[in-house]
């Protein structure tokens, strides 16, 4: 109770503008230290196909972590098993909502494209997982940990690898950009407090969904439209550096910009984003002619088609 | 008036398909439209923000366009394709309730095609089988590498892109 206590005054103080941080995870680390079940590092680069990482990180419902360590933790930065902890359980709840298509092909596919482009981001530490997800609706997600997801009615507006390329950068950004996590941080404080008044949280899984809000509500909230711009910027380039031509994404936007308006599969899109037509007009103020000497490939004759 | 709206509609719908090929489009910034794509070719003539043009083809970052007497290509992310005008969403919407009131089968094209919303998300469970699933899918770096070399894809280096500056953003085109 003393410790919790500890923990609320703390808590306040970093609420009233005190650099929060490493202090207060320092100072708290030591406690935390003899409860913590360590996982073992994420494989960089996984030797087998399949499973590894299923098999080297337990499910969600069977970790027992002290309920405060995963708070505790908001107050610096994220670990990777924390981040990845998140991003599983945002995607198994948006997976409850839209399951993936039953196309190993397509689904093989998009992931050889996906891990090419994010080679490119600086977070080689991650295992990403890409999916296609079984809904005509127009839209992209990204959890942290490196999970990203395209629907189905996204994927047959594409044209070429490029394109997909883009798409994925972009939702790569999020991720080695760290946006969601930095949402999740803002209004970590006021969930940890709630949690220290209520002392009901039993256990991490209870602690990320509390954080994270109704099922995969957080998809629907989207983020700050900064964050949007950053991650079209970086998409754009991550492409680039894979060897595509830059254009796939600016040319997905054009054909979204195209879309009429009442068109319901952009509904959701249009909520959580900016419109295409502003994110059109911020790339450009960024591009210019930046890009003028990077030539790539689109591979428009390797493009998997789906029906 | 009506005749442009439905003709703007058809249009549209072959832009969902084919997008951006004889399409309209609005300038999004004070540009210059090049004899060639490329920013080093002759200049054909000036288009300030807002203009209409009409889009015939794209090259790579540059799209071929129409304005007024002038054709010639203009960079790809100084329009944007698509009816909506200079705005997002406000614009757009405006204009989409009006497309779709002058043909109804468009709507009947794209009707039963629904997105995901909100409730949807908000009252999903987790679905451990599916995400079990995700995880057969996932590939190791070594074979997104030999994927990337069947193609020759080969990575290059590309700095970072600036944050655009809000307040010279209309005089960078000047500079050019």
């Amino acid at each position: 109770m003393k410790f919790k206590l500890m923990f609320l005054a703390l808590s306040l103080v970093s609420f009233s503008g005190v650099a929060s941080g490493f202090d207060l995870d320092r100072f708290l680390q030591g406690k935390q230290d003899k409860e913590k079940t360590t996982q073992p590092a994420p494989a960089q680069a996984p030797s087998t196909t399949t499973t590894q990482e299923g098999v080297a990180t337990p499910p969600p419902a069977k970790q027992k972590i002290d309920a405060q360590q995963l708070g505790f933790a908001l107050f610096g930065d994220y670990s990777l098993e924390e981040e990845n902890r998140i991003g599983r359980q945002i995607s198994g709840n948006l997976l409850g909502a839209v399951p993936l298509v039953r196309d190993d092909a397509l689904q093989r596919y998009v992931n050889l494209v996906g891990n090419w482009v994010a080679l490119q981001s600086g977070r080689a530490d991650i295992t990403w997982r890409f999916g296609v997800l079984d809904t005509d609706d127009i839209n992209a997600f990204a959890a942290p940990g490196g999970y990203i997801f395209v629907t189905r009615g996204l994927y047959r507006l594409l044209d070429n690898e490029a394109e997909l390329a883009g798409v994925l950068g972009h939702e790569i950004a999020h991720v080695a950009r760290k946006h969601h996590l930095k949402v999740l941080k803002q209004s970590s404080l006021i969930s940890a407090l709630g949690q220290v008044a209520g002392s009901k949280a039993q256990n991490s899984d209870q602690l990320v969904q509390n954080l994270i809000g109704n099922g995969a509500e957080i998809m629907a909230r989207g983020l700050d439209k900064n964050a949007e711009y950053e991650a079209d910027r970086y998409g754009m380039v991550f492409a680039a550096r894979a060897g595509y031509e830059p254009w796939g994404l600016p040319e997905v936007l054009q054909d979204m910009a195209a879309l009429p308006a009442k068109d319901e599969r952009t509904s959701l899109l249009y909520k959580t984003h900016p419109h295409p037509a502003d994110r059109i007009s911020e790339l450009g103020k960024s591009v210019d002619g930046r890009l003028d000497a990077v030539h790539g490939k689109d591979l428009a004759s390797r493009f998997y088609r789906i029906q | 008036m009506r005749n442009t709206l439905i003709f703007a509609a058809t249009l549209s719908l072959c832009v969902a398909a084919a997008p951006a090929l004889a399409a309209p489009g609005t300038v999004l910034r004070n540009d210059k439209i090049y004899s060639q794509p490329s920013s080093s070719s002759a200049v054909a003539g000036s288009v300030p923000k807002g203009a209409s043009v009409n889009i015939l083809s794209k090259q790579g970052g540059w799209l071929r366009v129409t304005a007024g007497k002038t054709t010639g290509w203009m960079r790809l992310l100084s329009v944007r394709a698509g009816e909506g005008g200079l705005g997002g969403a406000g614009v757009g919407d405006v204009v989409g309730a009006a497309t779709t009131r002058s043909d109804p089968s468009r709507v009947v094209a794209v009707a039963g095609l629904r997105g995901l919303n909100e409730e949807e998300l908000k009252g999903a469970k987790f679905n451990a089988a599916e995400l079990a699933q995700l995880d057969m899918w996932v590939v190791t770096v070594a074979q997104a590498k030999t994927f990337a070399g069947q193609a020759s894809l080969v990575a290059v280096k590309v700095p970072a892109l600036p944050e655009p500056k809000p307040a010279k953003a209309s005089s960078s085109w000047e500079s050019n």
